[in-house]
Order: structure tokens, then C-alpha cells, then sequence
């Protein structure tokens, strides 16, 4: 297995896959959650007395958030890859059985998606101290608390993104269907489901919302702890849910459930596509 | 538990896609310090075998093992086979030394064994470029290093030749055999024969997914014999000469020839002379093997009832398959059938046979049966058009190699042997040609179920290769290191980079 995984490790690291990808992981991280902070301090125009609020926890949620993509796609690449340039020929010759090839590459992808996480999480973590007011930073705890639970989020998306691509095998095919829907309708079906329902938590049980629940959650309480007083303060200006609504949606995770709730969904959805990817790869005709 | 033999046993491997039959019931075994030769026609099914040989399809129906354990029970496979399959298993922009450190580290071996295959494979100069530029020749250059990296006792090289420059096909024919010479196994498909003729020490042939014959390239060699097409002023006449002077293997071609096997030139000058038969020309022809594989593997396409010849009491089965479409001797192979005349087979099945048409377990080879001392004339549950028994009496020469012995299941040889001794054949007069479109009315190919005479059989042959255990004799000789000049760099890989001459020569010393 140690050979295997070694073998992994050389194929990722003797090919320009892993820092292409890098460069725009960093650029969105460091962009996105740059973004979100600087919109945060506009948010005092409400003035509702906030500008203490740690707004800018949910920038280095949602900057984690979309830059979990990346680790995705080079988890969805991990087979599909192979599969494209029949390499996964000599690779099925030189390592059997084949439940000792996929479990080398799962290991190597964990590790990637680790070094995929910990690269976002400073990058997001750079953007929010950078864009952010010093004000709405959240405390220490908080913080890491976000990446944290973001860089196991993008250890898990990079398993679920190989998952899919030992599913769908076409490394094109895995490429759209990952990042159509974790890009346009994870967000969007959520969001609706989240209308629909008037603010249920069913959205957090969609793969996407789970995911971005492990984060979001965290930042959408931290920020939720502080207003409740203000809110109670001042007589309850807005009815309560409809405000906790906005913050969830603002934090980038409507319906989201609880950060270790989110996790454990998000990770029975990555079980679930990853172990489907390796079925089907351990019974696939490498013609 | 891997026996380390380094054979390849196949047993009854079957493998359909949807409902495209692409491998049926295949069995044959791959002798370590052999090559082989895994031979068919485009679509016979030899790569999805070879792919199930190696773990990569799952067969739908038998199994294969190598060293005795199927490919998924190997530990560090790559040390145990090397295969070459495509040459396409590249990632384009990965240096050829890199993708050879990948594997290397797969298989645990050192890295300097990368640099080594590299030299050795001709390929030293293009080390640091990345596969997406190559030509095919050097991507067959590396697939082969890929394959040598584990330093494999067993070796299965799909259509290696493919895009190789002839220097490079002759530095593989001479690096299969010295890797074969030092007790390893090489298994080595082609579709053509004439590309691994020199190369082969056995041949399986397989058309439409079947085995059609599985033996020694020698027995298939041996079975080819001259003949001479003889043009005359009367056939019939001098047919009737030929047959007097003990000449039988006479068959009219249907442009008005006459084909002679069994008798040089001279003899038939000397005899048509005797009879007044003036000749206007004599040529003597040889059936190769490419012929023969053809007949093989392309019979049972062809349309039956081609011109054939029957004499009659002489069973004379429609030779389709030789006389198929680019074959213009039509009826060539046509042979008298001896199942009336005491049909000397040899003495025990070997592991060379060849079934015509059918599936692959059918006479002998699977079902050998007792041996009994009668003569039935099975009727084969399937009267394939081709001929494939042997018609004629194998020379019963005893070699200690059971691979060296006639067999009684080989093709038909395309041309009558003189008539053994103990057969006594009456002789026939003369018939013109049957009916082009008619096939004669003939005897079924005889197809001996059952070897006739009772001799010991070799464990090999009595049953489908099961284990190792069926044939101790046969243990894997010891392998010996490989020693071997590197191959002359591909005119791109040497062109292009300077430092190939360099690095060959540190190939040649190490």
C-alpha cells in the first residue's frame, strides 16, 4: 500500500495539474473573502448598531465555500484522468487488487484535499483581515473554528469529486456535472427549497448545503449570538426569523444545519458517491 | 499461493459484450521459457482475452491464471507480469521517466531501475520528454519499458510491432527470444504471423473467440508441404500414371491444372514421360504458414461448396477455408480421407489440436476419452466446412518434446504427404473436378475423438490445463538474469536529443 501511495503522490506531483489549480484556488479563496468583507462594513448602513458584528466570519466561510470547487475538481480528476489517458491500465497492472489502487488514491486524495484546505483556509483567512473592519472580525475561536471545519469540508469535497469521477469515468462528464451543481443548482435549489419552505432546514441536507453548512452554520451563530441582544435591545425591530434568515442566507448557507450536524450529512453524502465510484471501479472493464 | 512458475493458464475464458460473443470458451496454457504467439485476425477477441488474462475485463465465464493465482491474487503484480498493451497509457505531458518512476514506486523498485529500462529499451535520450510527443515507435519504446520495469517473469506484449521501424522490430524479435532463453514467458498476439513467425516458439490461434489451434509454431510448420501444379496435355492420363507409380495426392484445379503433393518435379517429369503426357509447364509451390493461418482463422467466414475434388471412397471434405476468397487454389488442401484406411495417429494427443469451428473443448483436447484400439469415425456434432484434422498420416516420429509430435488435431496440411507406409490406398481413377458449386459429397472431416491407439498419455494433454500439478515436468526452469544490448534509439528519440548517445552508452554498462 505504501508503494501505491507513493506511486499516487508521484503521478499528482510529475504533472502541472496541482499547482494549475492551485493558482486560482488561492486567487478565489483570497478574492471571494476579500469581497465579503468589504461588503460586511456596508452592512452598518442599516445602523442597527452592528458595526461590532463579526460579519467577516462569513466571508471566510463563503471564500471557503467556493473555493472548495477546486479541491473538488482535482478529486474528480483523480480517476477520470487516468481513465482519459489509459493510464489506469498500468496502474490497474502494477496494483492489485484493485481495492488497493483506490484505497492508495483515496489516501493521497485526503492528503491533497488537506493541502487543498489548509492553502484556502490562509488565503480566506489573508482576504478577511485584509478586506475586513477590525470590527466585525470574529474572535479567535470562531476563526478557527471556520477553517477548521473548512479544511475538513475540502478534504471531503475532494473524496466526493472522486467519488463522482470513478462513477461517471468521463472526465469531461465529471467535470460539468460537479460544477454545475456545486456552482449553480446546489446554490440555487437550496435557496429556492429554502423560500419554498419558509426557512426549513432542508436545504442542509443537500450535498452542497451540507457542505457549506459546515462553515456558514458556524459564521451565520457567531454573528447571530450578538445580534439577538442588540435585536432584543432595541425592541425587535425585525421579527427574529425573518432577520436569523437573512444572516444564514448572508453567511452562505440557507436552511444550513448546525456545523457538526453539516458535517456528519456531508459526510454520509461523500460516503455515499464515494463508495458508488469505487463500486463501479472496482467492476469496470478497462478496455 | 503464486507458484512461480511464470505460466499462464486459460481455462475456458469466455467474455461477452451486450450480445457480441468477443471471447468463447478460450483455453490454452503458456509454457514459461517460450514465446508464444497469441495469433488472429482483427476481432478475434485476442486483446479482451489478454485483458482478462491481466485483471483488466472480467470474464463473463472460466478464469486465467498466472503463476497459479488469477491477476487480482498476485502480490506486487507488477513484479510477476509485464504487459504491453496499448501504446497510449501515457499522461502526454509527464516525462518518459517520470511515468517509469510512477510505476517504479508502484512496484517498489529502485528508481535507477526507470533509467535502466530506458536505456535498454533505446529511449535514453528522450528520458526528460514528455509522451505527448512521441511517435508511436517510442510509445511502444516506453510501454515496453513499463513493462521490463518490474523485471517480470511472464511478459504479454499486444501487437508490440505496431509503429516500431523494422531496426526496432528485429531488436524485439531478438530481445523476446533471449528473454524466453533465460526461463521466462512471453506471450506475444499478433494478427499477423508473418510479423512473430521468427519470434515464436508455440502458437495459440484464435478466430471469432475460439481457439483454433494451440500447439507448437513446428507442428504448424511441418505440416506444409510442396507441391507441384502441373500443366499437360491429358490429365486424366496422367493422373492415371501418377496413381500407378504410388503418387495420390493428385487434385485437378479448376483452371484445368493438375496439383501434385508428394512428388518432386522430376518424378513427375520422368512419369509423364512414361505415360506420353507432354507437360507445358511445372511449378512447384509451398504453402506458408501465413496461408495456413488464414485457412485457420478465416475458414469459417468463407462460403462452403468451393471447387473440391472427390475421389471417390475418399472422403474429400469442401475446403472452404483454404480456398477462401484471396486464395486462388481453390480446393488446394483438398485431401483424400483416410478414415478407411487405418488412419495413423499419433500416439497421444498433445497439447497441439485444432478444432475447426467449434468451440474449443471439442475432440480430444478436452474429452480425450479412453483410447481405444478401433478406428470409429466419429461424426463431429458439427460439420465445419474447414478441414482441420489432418487427413493425411502424420509421420509418426517419437520426440521427447511432447510440443514436437504430430498432431492428430493440426490443420489439414494444405497438401498431401506421401502415402505413409501400413496405408494401402487403392488406387483411384482419375474424376474430373465436381461441380464448382457443388461441394462433393464427402465424408465428414474425420475428427478423431478419441486417439486410437492406447499410449500413455502426457498429463498435459489428457486434461484442460488445471494447475501446475497436472505437469511436474514441467517446472519453471530457473531464470537467469537478462543480459542484453540496449535497442538502437528510435531515429526520433536520438535525433532530437544529443545526450542519447551518451546515455546509451551508460546503458551498455550497466
Amino acid at each position: 500500500m505504501g508503494n501505491l501511495i507513493s506511486a499516487e503522490f508521484r503521478k499528482i506531483l510529475t504533472t502541472n495539474l496541482w499547482w494549475a489549480l492551485m493558482i486560482p484556488t488561492v486567487a478565489v479563496a483570497f478574492f471571494w473573502s476579500l469581497g465579503w468583507s468589504i461588503s460586511g462594513i456596508d452592512l452598518d448602513a442599516f445602523r442597527l448598531g452592528t458595526s461590532q458584528l463579526p460579519w467577516s466570519a462569513a466571508a471566510l466561510a463563503r471564500g471557503f465555500n467556493i473555493a472548495a470547487v477546486f479541491p473538488m475538481v482535482f478529486g474528480g480528476l483523480a480517476f477520470t484522468q487516468e481513465i482519459g489517458n489509459r493510464t489506469i491500465t498500468t496502474t490497474f497492472l502494477t496494483g492489485a487488487p484493485r481495492s488497493s489502487v483506490l484505497w492508495a488514491k483515496t489516501i493521497t486524495y485526503l492528503v491533497w484535499g488537506l493541502v487543498y484546505g489548509v492553502a484556502i483556509g490562509l488565503m480566506v483567512s489573508l482576504g478577511t483581515a485584509v478586506g475586513s473592519d477590525t470590527g466585525h472580525l470574529p474572535d479567535g475561536s470562531t476563526w478557527l473554528l471556520i477553517v477548521l471545519a473548512g479544511v475538513l469540508m475540502c478534504m471531503l469535497w475532494t473524496l466526493l469529486g472522486l467519488g463522482v469521477g470513478a462513477l461517471i469515468g468521463s472526465g469531461i462528464g465529471t467535470l460539468v456535472v460537479l460544477l454545475v451543481y456545486a456552482l449553480l443548482v446546489g446554490p440555487l435549489s437550496e435557496l429556492i427549497l429554502f423560500g419554498v419552505t419558509e426557512g426549513s432546514k432542508l436545504s442542509g441536507f443537500l450535498p452542497n448545503g451540507s457542505a457549506n453548512g459546515m462553515t456558514s452554520s458556524t459564521a451565520a451563530e457567531a454573528v447571530l449570538d450578538q445580534l439577538r441582544p442588540i435585536l432584543a435591545e432595541r425592541g425587535g425591530i425585525l421579527e427574529d426569523k425573518a432577520v436569523e434568515d437573512l444572516v444564514w442566507i448572508s453567511a452562505g448557507a440557507p436552511g444550513g444545519l448546525t456545523q457538526w450536524v453539516s458535517g456528519l450529512v456531508f459526510l454520509g453524502w461523500t460516503a455515499l458517491l464515494f463508495g458508488l465510484g469505487m463500486l463501479r471501479n472496482q467492476r469496470r472493464d478497462i478496455t | 499461493m503464486q507458484d512461480g512458475s511464470g505460466r499462464i493458464v486459460v481455462r475456458n475464458l469466455s467474455k461477452s459484450f451486450g450480445h457480441v460473443a468477443a471471447v468463447q470458451n478460450l483455453s490454452f496454457q503458456v509454457e514459461p521459457g517460450s514465446v508464444t504467439g497469441f495469433l488472429g485476425p482483427n476481432g478475434a477477441g485476442k486483446t479482451t482475452a489478454l485483458r482478462m488474462m491481466l485483471g483488466l475485463v472480467r470474464p463473463s465465464a472460466g478464469e486465467a491464471t498466472i503463476d497459479g493465482e488469477p491477476f487480482e491474487r498476485l502480490t506486487n503484480p507488477g513484479r510477476v507480469v509485464g504487459a504491453v498493451l496499448e501504446a497510449q497509457g501515457f499522461h502526454p505531458r509527464r516525462s518518459a521517466i517520470n511515468h517509469l518512476r510512477v510505476y517504479a514506486a508502484a512496484m517498489g523498485v529502485a528508481d535507477q531501475r526507470a533509467h535502466e529500462v530506458l536505456q535498454l529499451v533505446g529511449l535514453g535520450g528522450a528520458a526528460r520528454r514528455g509522451s505527448g510527443v512521441f511517435s508511436l515507435g517510442m510509445k511502444q519504446r516506453l510501454a515496453l519499458a513499463t513493462a521490463l520495469l518490474g523485471d517480470p517473469r511472464v511478459l504479454v506484449l499486444d501487437e508490440p510491432a505496431n509503429g516500431l521501424d523494422p531496426e526496432g522490430i528485429a531488436w524485439l524479435r531478438t530481445f523476446l527470444k533471449a528473454y524466453a532463453a533465460t526461463g521466462r514467458t512471453v506471450l506475444i498476439s499478433s494478427h499477423l504471423l508473418a510479423e512473430i513467425e521468427q519470434t515464436i516458439d508455440q502458437v495459440v490461434i484464435i478466430s471469432r473467440g475460439q481457439t483454433m489451434y494451440y500447439g507448437s509454431l513446428e507442428d504448424l510448420r511441418s505440416s506444409q508441404q510442396s507441391r507441384v501444379v502441373v500443366r499437360c496435355s491429358d490429365p486424366t492420363a496422367l493422373v492415371k500414371a501418377l496413381q500407378e507409380a504410388g503418387i495420390f495426392g493428385l487434385e485437378p484445379l479448376p483452371d484445368g491444372q493438375l496439383a501434385v503433393a508428394g512428388a518432386t518435379v522430376e518424378q513427375i517429369g520422368d512419369i509423364a514421360t512414361k505415360a506420353q503426357v507432354s507437360l507445358y509447364g511445372v511449378q512447384e509451390q509451398r504453402a506458408d504458414l501465413e496461408q495456413l493461418f488464414f485457412r485457420l482463422t478465416s475458414g469459417q467466414w468463407a462460403a462452403p461448396g468451393v471447387p473440391g475434388y472427390a475421389i471417390p471412397g475418399q472422403g474429400y471434405p469442401p475446403q472452404t477455408g483454404y480456398a477462401a476468397p484471396v486464395q486462388p487454389q481453390a480446393g488446394y488442401g483438398a485431401q483424400p480421407g483416410y478414415a478407411s484406411q487405418g488412419y495413423a495417429v499419433p500416439a497421444q494427443p498433445p497439447p497441439g489440436y485444432v478444432v475447426p469451428g467449434q468451440p474449443y473443448q471439442a475432440p480430444g483436447y478436452a474429452q480425450p476419452g479412453p483410447a481405444t484400439g478401433g478406428w470409429p469415425v466419429p461424426q463431429p456434432p458439427y460439420q465445419a466446412p474447414v478441414q482441420p484434422t489432418s487427413p493425411y498420416q502424420q509421420p509418426v516420429v517419437p520426440q521427447n518434446s511432447p510440443y514436437q509430435q504430430p498432431s492428430p488435431y493440426q490443420p489439414t496440411s494444405p497438401y498431401e504427404q506421401p502415402i505413409a507406409p501400413g496405408q494401402a490406398p487403392v488406387a483411384q481413377p482419375y474424376q474430373p473436378p465436381a461441380v464448382p458449386d457443388q461441394p462433393p459429397v464427402a465424408q465428414p472431416p474425420f475428427v478423431p475423438e478419441q486417439p486410437p491407439v492406447a499410449l500413455p498419455q502426457s498429463p498435459a494433454a489428457e486434461q484442460p490445463p488445471t494447475s501446475a500439478e497436472t505437469a511436474p515436468a514441467q517446472e519453471a526452469p530457473e531464470i537467469k538474469p537478462l543480459d542484453l544490448p540496449p535497442a538502437p534509439p528510435p531515429p526520433d528519440a536520438a535525433g532530437q536529443d544529443a545526450a542519447g548517445q551518451d546515455s546509451t552508452g551508460q546503458g551498455d554498462k550497466a
